[in-house]
């Protein structure tokens, strides 16, 4: 019965685009057109082979002991056509695939550059003047370029909307590039990927409206499934603007406190730091303010505003005795009043 | 000596047989019984790969997951992977048939060095060992490739895996080494080159990657274990390392070991489609030679891993290209096994219901290999359920399908016990429905976005995984049908006759089971795809040679010091 519904599932999909999310880029048109030619290719050679197939373990099955009527070994001009033959068709997925790839690797010099920042398990888009945010708003026929680096392991910038991914390579830059074709608004509800209805996730989302999935595809560890995050495609360059302006302030209908649990859920210190006194790879906050710490080097410090503080900006300054030093630094990626949230917020974590 | 006293002798005093006691096992010399030991090794590996398997699948029915934390199913799907790849498929069909197959076929008493091959083996079970000590301690999370810089800073036991890795590696260049020297310098006189079995051939290309490609693996995992152990700044970009030169190091190994897994298959599947078409294999030259070819090739693609990862333009598109010039040479088997059937006579006896069941599936996995190998569709594919289903339907439908139908081909003669053909059959088809309803639609998934190595998913993606899932068990319980059939045989068996299929090969020649020196006489080579002289015999179930054995008059061998050696060995 299980299986009936999800055959059922399946065949109502075939008519809004079986094989792909709905193309949302300048790349999509060309990485489709190339799936779908593949696969009829293959579904030409594969479908008579095994009609082929079927119907000769049919006709020739014998019983037991009968001689094999043909006696060909070889036949060196059929063989020869049909190991050259197929080459043809291999020669041109070969060439133009590489032709897509070459303008897919290649940005328009007036492309809107972003720069991204991966860790475990977080994402954080730069877009410049100490604007930080953990979703990725582009503009609609904008190309825009993506400079992403790691602060850990191997990551990839994932879209599939755009049909692009990159690896992100500690120690590099990697660049990713595309044009959006369709303002994320303009989906209809059937169109839009995302349909959770899981308060946890619907509340870290800034934006609420509609957007594209982008997706961690390079295996980084624990929370490597949760490492996805949005993308927002503006109609124009002043929706855009006007979404800048709110990105990096605290709304003005949330409390420090609030706003500080949204950072820590959003910035990635949530993937090592436990809200709730799981002991992890790294010490809880909860009712960690106040408290008095053991430092590696023996010394005692209190939690306070300006350890919080350092510990954002300058991490491998003092360590918790019994941790590993594999905090990374979030200087330059929080302003004053993110701190301060985040330490209200800290605060407020007792039980 | 007479004839009939020959099968009589070999009939009671068989390998299995001619010497008893634990310890005749443990000490033996014997490739027959070693393979028989390889085989029981790679068959419990692949429980367990198999039941970690169904963990994973059983986990992904919910789109939250169902019962695993993100570090558990991690660690499951690492050693689901590494069990699959390391410890069964790497020495499924050469380690287990080719060490039983290969003296055989050539009409040998045994491969060139023995001793080398039971240290192989033992090896191999030392290597096992490591693998299951990082089980039982801290679990291993890296995904069998242990990409830095995660595995250099994880900190579950990368460093007991990869030592049972290395030592794993090095049981497979002794059973590699073992066979190139077998084939080289043991062919009987009149085996030419392109007189072998094409399973020699396979086997021997095989061979051939594995001492040419897994020292470079060797090399890889001692760079990881002193970059993690003394930093000395390779592989991780803290010291300075590039982890990107680790995924050239690694896969510079790990795709020739993808042939290492596939080129055997080709070989079982030579044989069984000629065997049980009762007609010469056609194209014997493409074939053979286009195992070579893939041999060869298979050094030149590894980057086709790393399209992503930010290699050059030009180094990217020219392992595209190269990519592409292997797919010839397995399309060129591929026509050649089906025109194999043309005008044949065809048994559809269990192993040519696997055979058949390999074309359909490998034909699959090869074909959207080009979705992979074309760079703009790749982009979009790489490391989503796309690739993870395309190498399942070469490795698995490929070779792990061949690997029962050859073992149902050669059970008879390993044995000497038939098995309940209709049960076989039946075993072939769950597997076989199982097979595609597990994984078509992660294609299906790939294609939309799914991303691997994942422990939850969106919900959109519900559905298809469902269907994975169920497959999955479906596939589960026809592998059990299958293990059923032939434990069965062995106790309700029929006894196998000499040649229960109609084989030309030099195996099908000894009696089931062999005798502890195979041949009580060096036999007579023929055309191995030669079968006009084979006539059923229905009375006894068994399809006998009708020219009189061509005995070269004054060399009537005296097989009695044999004998008495083969007792001493115990
Ligand atoms: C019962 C049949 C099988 C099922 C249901 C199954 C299922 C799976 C699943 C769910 C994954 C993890 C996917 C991911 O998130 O990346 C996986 C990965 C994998 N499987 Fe299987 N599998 C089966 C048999 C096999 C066999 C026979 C082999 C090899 C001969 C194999 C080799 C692999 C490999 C190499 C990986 C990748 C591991 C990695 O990414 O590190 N599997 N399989
Ligand atoms: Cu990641």
């Amino acid at each position: 019965m299980q299986t009936l519904q999800n055959l059922s599932f399946v065949l109502a999909d075939v008519s809004d685009g079986f094989w792909f999310p709905k193309t949302a880029s300048n790349f999509g048109t060309e990485v489709d057109f190339m799936y779908k030619a593949i696969l009829w290719i293959s579904v030409a050679f594969f479908v008579p082979m095994m009609i082929y197939m079927g119907w000769a373990a049919f006709k020739f099955s014998k019983p037991k002991g009968t001689k094999a009527e043909g006696k060909a070994t070889h036949n060196t001009a059929l063989e020869l056509a049909w190991s050259v033959g197929p080459c043809f068709l291999l020669i041109w997925m070969f060439y133009r695939g590489s032709v897509g790839y070459l303008d897919m690797r290649e940005p328009p010099s007036d492309a809107r550059e972003v720069q991204v920042t991966a860790q475990k398990w977080s994402w954080l888009f730069d877009y410049g003047s100490g604007i930080m945010n953990p979703e990725l708003h582009v503009v609609k026929d904008q190309p825009t370029k993506l400079v992403m680096r790691s602060k850990d392991v191997l990551h990839a910038m994932y879209i599939p909307a755009f049909r692009v991914k990159r690896d992100i390579v500690p120690g590099r830059y990697n660049i990713l590039w595309f044009t959006p074709t369709i303002a994320t608004d303009s989906l209809t509800d059937e169109e839009m990927q995302w349909k959770s209805d899981d308060p946890a996730e619907a509340g870290n989302i800034l934006n609420q409206g509609k957007y594209f999935d982008f997706f961690c595809a390079e295996y980084c560890g624990k929370d490597h499934s949760n490492m996805q995050g949005k993308v927002v495609v503006h109609e124009t360059q002043d929706d855009y603007d006007l979404w800048l302006e709110s990105a990096n302030r605290r709304p003005d209908d949330q409390t420090p406190e609030q706003y500080g649990e949204f950072l820590y859920t959003t910035r990635g210190c949530k993937g090592c730091h436990s809200a709730d006194g799981t002991a992890g790879q790294c010490p809880t906050f909860l009712n960690s303010f106040g408290a008095e710490h053991e430092m590696t080097d023996g010394s005692k410090v209190a939690v306070d505003e300006n350890y919080i503080r350092e510990s954002i900006l300058n991490p491998k300054a003092k360590v918790v005795k019994g941790y590993p030093p594999v905090m990374p630094s979030f200087q330059g990626q929080f302003n004053d009043d993110q701190i301060d949230s985040v330490i209200a917020y800290i605060k407020s974590l007792k039980k | 000596m007479s004839k009939a006293a020959t099968a009589d002798h070999a009939s009671d005093d068989n390998y299995l047989t001619n010497t008893k006691g634990i310890m005749s096992w443990i000490v033996t010399l014997d490739h027959k019984r070693i393979g028989l030991m390889y085989l029981i090794g790679v068959m419990v590996s692949f429980a367990i790969g198999g039941t970690l398997a169904l963990i994973l699948r059983a986990h992904l029915y919910n789109p939250q997951g169902s019962f695993l934390s993100n570090d558990a199913y991690n660690q499951v799907f690492t050693l689901h992977g590494a069990v699959m790849i390391f410890l069964f498929i790497i020495p499924s069909i050469p380690a287990a048939l080719g060490n039983f197959l290969v003296p055989v076929m050539l009409g040998a008493k045994d491969v060139a060095f023995p001793r080398l091959n039971l240290s192989s083996f033992y090896l191999w079970c030392a290597g096992a060992v490591f693998f299951l000590f990082a089980l039982c301690t801290t679990g291993l999370d890296t995904g069998w490739t242990f990409y830095t810089p995660y595995s250099t800073t994880t900190s579950t036991s990368v460093i007991a895996a990869t030592t049972g890795v290395f030592i794993l590696g090095f049981s497979s260049i002794f059973t590699g080494l073992n066979f190139i020297v077998t084939v080289n310098t043991m062919r009987p006189p009149g085996m030419t080159w392109f007189k072998m079995p094409l399973f020699l051939w396979a086997i021997y290309s095989t061979a051939v990657i594995q001492v040419l490609a897994t020292p470079v693996l060797g090399i890889t995992l001692l760079l990881l274990i002193c970059e993690r152990l003394m930093h000395i700044g390779i592989f991780d970009p803290a010291f300075n390392g590039d982890p990107v030169a680790f995924q050239h190091f690694f896969w510079f190994y790990s795709h020739p070991a993808v042939y290492i897994m596939i080129l055997p298959a080709f070989g079982v599947i030579s044989e069984l489609m000629s065997v049980h078409s009762h007609k010469s294999i056609f194209g014997y030259r493409f074939i053979a030679l286009s195992s070579i070819a893939i041999a060869l090739l298979s050094f030149l693609v590894w980057g086709h891993h790393m399209f992503t990862s930010g290699m050059s333009e030009i180094t990217t598109i020219i392992f595209s290209a190269l990519t592409f010039t292997v797919s010839v040479p397995s399309a060129i088997k591929v026509f050649n096994w089906l025109a194999t059937m043309y005008k044949g006579s065809i048994s559809l006896t269990t192993p040519m219901c696997y055979a058949l069941a390999f074309m359909f599936l490998f034909t699959i996995g090869g074909l959207t290999g080009l979705f992979l190998g074309t760079l703009t569709t790749d982009l979009h594919l790489h490391d989503t359920y796309f690739v993870v289903s395309h190498f399942h339907y070469v490795m698995m439908g490929g070779t792990l399908v061949a690997f029962l139908g050859g073992l149902f081909h050669w059970w008879p003669k390993m044995t000497g016990k038939m098995f309940n053909e209709t049960w076989g059959r039946i075993s072939a088809a769950i597997v076989f429905i199982g097979f595609n309803l597990t994984f078509l639609p992660q294609f299906v998934l790939g294609s939309r976005g799914m991303p691997r190595r994942y422990a939850s998913y969106d919900p959109e993606f519900t559905g298809l995984h469902r269907m994975s899932t169920v497959g999955a068990f479906t596939l589960g319980f026809g592998l059990l049908v299958a293990l059923i059939v032939l434990l069965h045989s062995l106790y309700r068996g029929k006894k196998a006759p000499r040649n229960p299929w109609g084989g030309a090969t030099l195996e099908w020649r000894c009696s089931s089971p062999p005798p502890y020196y195979n041949f009580e006489r060096p036999p007579v080579v023929g055309n191995p795809y030669y079968f006009g002289d084979l006539e059923y015999d229905a009375k006894s179930d068994d399809y006998v040679f009708t020219e009189p054995d061509r005995e070269v008059v004054p060399q009537k061998l005296e097989p009695a010091p044999q004998h008495v050696d083969s007792k001493k060995d115990a």
